[in-house]
């Protein structure tokens, strides 16, 4: 939409629009410091942006702090040794579930799942609020949970985390509602991307999953916090990659069909996951509440069982199997039943209300799956040039995408974590198939089957993006031949366009102005004029100063919205050519389009 | 230009409301920066514990892992090394001593994993080259194995460098030699010899290789230089009299291999060589310094063994059937027979080109037989060396 240069009836939003358009002085302090420098540097989004920088910090102190108390977990819960005796590998996870459940049902009841949803409720809902309280729960319940061999992982309490005291923050700072409600996810970045060690990933995520909008004031200040946060996680905790990242290799593009089959099994095994916690869940909400104090306990118990019998690698986050994984040190047989059995174990700890998150057990699953799937390939197809690491990682990609239905983010996660762009076309390829998949088998993603299950309605980022959008050409009327002649010109005079403005010609007509712009005309206005004694003048000096907006074919529909009240028609022009009119829209026109489309969508629930 | 009152004052108003918020979001900042220093602090003291804690806990599980390596408990070892690099992941030490457990174990496929990763890291260990080495020759890759076998020669090694260079070079020929890649391996014991320091033991063990290497003249050096230093060593002894033997120096040979029996009389194969040896030097008509009437005898006993060993040839082939031993060509045996009435002593006396004639006879004869029909007695098995001393010169 083209605004310059237009009269515009004076109102309120018009006031904001004007006062925003006036030019700034690049460096406007050095006139007036220092009044002018504070002035520049404390304006509210300018002040959020320091703000989110300190977000990241704390987010990444905190994220060091849970990084620190999930070790300390382990070691006097599991064990130091790499291999856990029996009895702690049943009683730890057992008893903790136990201590779990009492403080999440009677001191932290915020602090059960995995945070994604809380943090998307507290933009959505609750004007950004989430209480510290649930910080200190998450903190607490989901060390105590990954310490003990439950199969979840700390990204998303680290997520939750960092929205959270970035909440608190917010609250102190007395923030607007518009920032307040910005804040939970700029914290959210910032934990996530300290709990990943990949900020990119972290910033998609939020933006993909959360937020679900680009602007430039959201992303920087999502990006400062990431950044802030990685930056501090890495002071202390180095620099290094989760993983041992093995040789990416692909000698032949016909390997790309050994990465497809992996995008299917991953889609297929993503759908199995996620229809796993969309039944289970509700089930266990419904048994009896004297239930709750015992399902994380169970679910620990049958956890324990399993590793007992010969998977320990299902207990907690799994990162050290997961580079075991890249670097052959299974059997591609082992590999495919660790993949079901952490698909089993996740559910149990999952659906049972324990806290902890799905990140880690989802890029496990995908992992194993992948380098299951690799080294069942290589067994038929000797040939394929492709590592077992390769295949696992492009794996992670794969059940990230299809189960966590972030497609973006799951490739980004896995160039970050690999560090290495040779890999990118398998993971498009695999992640591509397996979003596919996901999406048509299970047409709700996890998330929001979540949300729905909790009885609250959050916007759908995954629906967001799939729904149409009207736009100016769908409502316009085209410039057909019938509509161009009543396009009057600027040279003309005003006696000459009443003389020739007889009855069958529309009551309003366009005027096109020298050298660009349009204006209207009513035939009544002309005789007006006329009247007055300026029948010699022509349109163009009649009319200057009485410029009207005009739109271009992809405009949205609701940009038109706002301004055809204002005006009866307004010009559809080419964005190439100004003066090329390729259609005319008025306020009617808008109208009966929504009609039309709300009787071809239905209308929403 | 005169403001309206009212305006004025809320200008002024507005002026303060900013100041005091600027007051405000001042301190505000201030109060957040003391809070972060205060929390970074207090993580940083925490992370000293943590990391305290994480280092003994290494440090613990290690050297239990490294007590078990050095009692070859592979399978202890592997796990208590996986649990020190749960608290050290990246430690170098901690992966390459897990890595060694883990070729203890046999399990090639996840030692290489470790060792590759090692490599990347520090591309000029010896250790890690050599471990890489051995691993591509398991698998059969001989390009890699030898890549990594000249990185590790080349390497830095803790310890005596030399000594670990040489023995990785050792390894490299006995490897070459498995493979039979035998000019490659001349080529690397050349380069070790050249670098050898003065030590018996290595000299004969490099002449050994050479041996294997098929490079006799090498070999016989570096035995000899053993022998300087070790006159009495029945290796070397043995190694340099076999060495002599096979470049066709009968007398140096059986001069060694005298010694290397008296010194060993357990050493069956020296004996061997030396009987063989003096049959040769008995058996050879081409000598110098012999007596012509020496000489003729010789032929004599040579002409009537290579009639012989035509004789139980023919017999041996008709008895099994010409189909499994092919006997010699019945030309030969005519030749043998029209000739024999030349070769007496008279004969041989009166045309001394007969010597030559009847020699290259009794040669082709031992040549065939021993193609046709296999080994035969050490009479013939001289005249066989006899008759390869001979071709050569």
């Amino acid at each position: 939409m083209r605004a310059t240069d237009v009269d515009i009836p004076p109102n309120p939003s018009d006031a904001t629009l004007v006062e925003e358009r006036r030019p700034t002085p690049a460096l406007p302090f050095l006139g007036r410091a220092p009044e002018a420098f504070m002035r520049l540097v404390f304006r509210e989004d300018r002040f959020f942006l320091v703000l989110s920088v300190f977000i990241g910090i704390f987010a990444g102190l905190s994220v060091v702090c849970f990084r620190f108390a999930i070790a300390w977990c382990r070691i006097y819960l599991l064990g130091s040794g790499a291999t856990l005796t029996p009895l702690r590998m049943v009683l730890a996870p057992s008893l903790a579930g136990l201590f779990i459940a009492v403080l999440v049902i009677h001191v932290f009841p915020l602090a059960r799942g995995s945070g994604v949803n809380q943090t998307k409720a507290a933009l959505y809902i609750y004007n950004g609020y989430i209480p510290l309280r649930t910080a200190v729960g998450k903190f607490i319940t989901a060390a105590l949970a990954i310490g003990s061999g439950h199969s979840l992982g700390p990204e998303d309490p680290s997520l939750q985390i960092g929205a959270s005291l970035a909440s608190a923050l917010g609250r102190r700072m007395r923030l607007s509602r518009d920032r307040m409600r910005l804040i939970a996810p700029v914290g959210a970045a910032a934990g996530l991307a300290a709990a990943f060690n990949a900020p990119i990933s972290a910033v998609l995520f939020v933006i993909e999953e959360v937020i679900g909008r680009w602007t430039a004031g959201i992303l920087g200040s999502v990006v400062l916090s990431a950044v802030s946060s990685v930056v501090v996680m890495r002071w202390f905790l180095g620099s290094e990659s989760m993983f041992r990242i093995p040789a990416v290799q692909m000698e032949r593009p016909t390997e790309l069909i050994a990465y497809s089959v992996l995008g299917i099994v991953g889609g297929l095994a993503s759908v199995a996951f996620s229809s796993g916690i969309a039944t289970l869940r509700p089930w266990c909400k419904a048994l009896p509440r004297w239930t709750q104090y015992f399902q994380p306990a169970i679910a620990g118990l049958l956890i324990g069982i399993i590793a007992v019998l010969g998977a320990p690698q299902v207990m907690g986050a799994g990162y050290v199997y997961i580079d075991e994984a890249m670097h052959g040190q299974f059997t591609w047989q082992m590999l495919a039943i660790l993949a079901g059995l952490k698909i089993i174990a996740t559910l149990l700890s999952f659906v049972s209300g324990t806290p902890g998150g799905m990140f880690a057990p989802t890029l496990f699953i995908g992992a194993m799956l992948g380098a299951a799937v690799g080294g069942a390939e290589h067994v038929l197809f000797p040939h394929l040039s492709g590592s077992l690491g390769t295949y696992a990682l492009v794996g992670m990609g794969v059940l990230f995408a299809g189960f966590l239905r972030a497609p973006m983010t799951s490739v980004f996660m896995v160039l970050e974590v690999s560090g290495n762009y040779s890999i990118i076309l398998p993971v498009l390829i695999a992640n591509t198939f397996s979003y596919l998949i996901s999406r048509g088998l299970q047409p709700t993603a996890i998330f929001d089957v979540l949300t729905r299950q909790d009885g609250l309605e959050l916007p759908s980022m995954e629906e967001q993006r799939e729904e149409g959008t009207l736009r100016v050409e769908d409502a316009m009327r085209p410039a057909s031949r019938a509509v161009l002649d009543t396009v009057l010109e600027a040279h003309d005079s005003l006696d000459q366009v009443l003389q020739r403005w007889d009855a069958k010609l529309p009551e309003v007509r366009l005027v096109r102005l020298d050298p660009t712009g349009w204006s209207i005309i009513t035939r009544q206005a002309l005789e007006i004029m006329v009247k007055e004694g300026k029948g010699n003048l022509t349109l163009g000096s009649a009319l200057s100063g009485r410029q009207i907006l005009f739109l271009h074919p992809d405009n949205p529909l609701e940009t038109a919205l706002r301004y055809v009240d204002r005006w009866p028609l307004l010009p559809v022009v080419n964005r190439a050519d100004f003066r090329k009119l390729e259609g005319v829209i008025s306020q009617q026109d808008v109208l009966k389009r929504y009609q039309l489309f709300g009787e071809e969508e239905g209308t929403p629930e | 230009m005169l403001e309206p009152e009212g305006d004025a004052q809320a200008t002024a108003g507005n002026k303060r409301d900013f100041r005091r918020y600027l007051r405000r979001e001042a301190v505000i900042l201030a109060l957040l920066s003391a809070l972060a220093v205060i929390f970074f602090v207090a993580v940083t003291a925490l992370s000293h514990i943590y990391e305290a804690q994480q280092e003994f806990l290494g440090n613990r599980w290690f050297l239990r892992g490294a007590a078990d390596l050095k009692q070859r408990h592979f399978e202890s070892a592997v796990t208590e090394f996986r649990a020190a690099l749960l608290y050290s992941r990246d430690s170098y030490t901690y992966q390459l001593n897990l890595a060694e457990a883990l070729v203890g174990l046999k399990r090639t496929a996840e030692a290489y994993a470790y060792f590759i990763n090692l490599w990347d890291r520090e591309p000029e260990n010896g250790l890690v080259n050599l471990e890489l080495a051995r691993i591509a020759a398991q698998k059969g890759e001989t390009e890699q194995a030898l890549r990594y076998y000249h990185n590790a020669i080349y390497a830095t090694w803790p310890g005596d460098q030399q000594v670990q260079r040489r023995d990785t070079r050792l390894e490299l020929i006995q490897y070459l030699l498995n493979i039979n890649a035998k000019t490659h391996a001349q080529a690397e014991l050349i380069a070790l010899a050249a670098n050898l320091e003065d030590d018996p033991m290595q000299q004969s063990r490099v002449g050994d290789l050479f041996l294997q290497a098929q490079d006799y003249e090498h070999a016989l050096g570096e035995y000899r230089l053993s022998l300087k230093a070790e006159p009495h060593d029945p290796t070397a002894l043995a190694g340099a009299g076999f060495s002599a033997f096979q470049l066709g120096r009968y007398s140096l040979a059986e001069s060694y291999l005298q010694a290397a029996a008296s010194a060993n009389p357990n050493d069956a194969q020296s004996a061997a060589r030396l009987r063989t040896a003096a049959l040769v030097m008995e058996m050879d008509p081409f000598q110098r310094q012999i007596s012509v009437a020496l000489r003729d005898r010789i032929v004599l006993k040579a002409f009537a063994a290579a009639g012989q060993r035509l004789e139980s040839c023919s017999t041996a082939g008709a008895a099994k059937g010409p189909a499994t031993i092919p006997v010699a060509q019945p030309g030969l045996t005519e030749e043998w027979a029209k000739m024999k009435p030349r070769i007496t002593e008279l004969g041989l006396r009166r045309d001394p080109d007969l010597v030559n004639t009847a020699m290259e006879l009794v040669f082709s004869i031992e040549r065939q037989t021993s193609n046709a029909c296999g080994a035969a007695s050490e009479t013939d098995a001289a005249l066989l060396l006899i008759a390869k001393l001979h071709e050569s010169n």
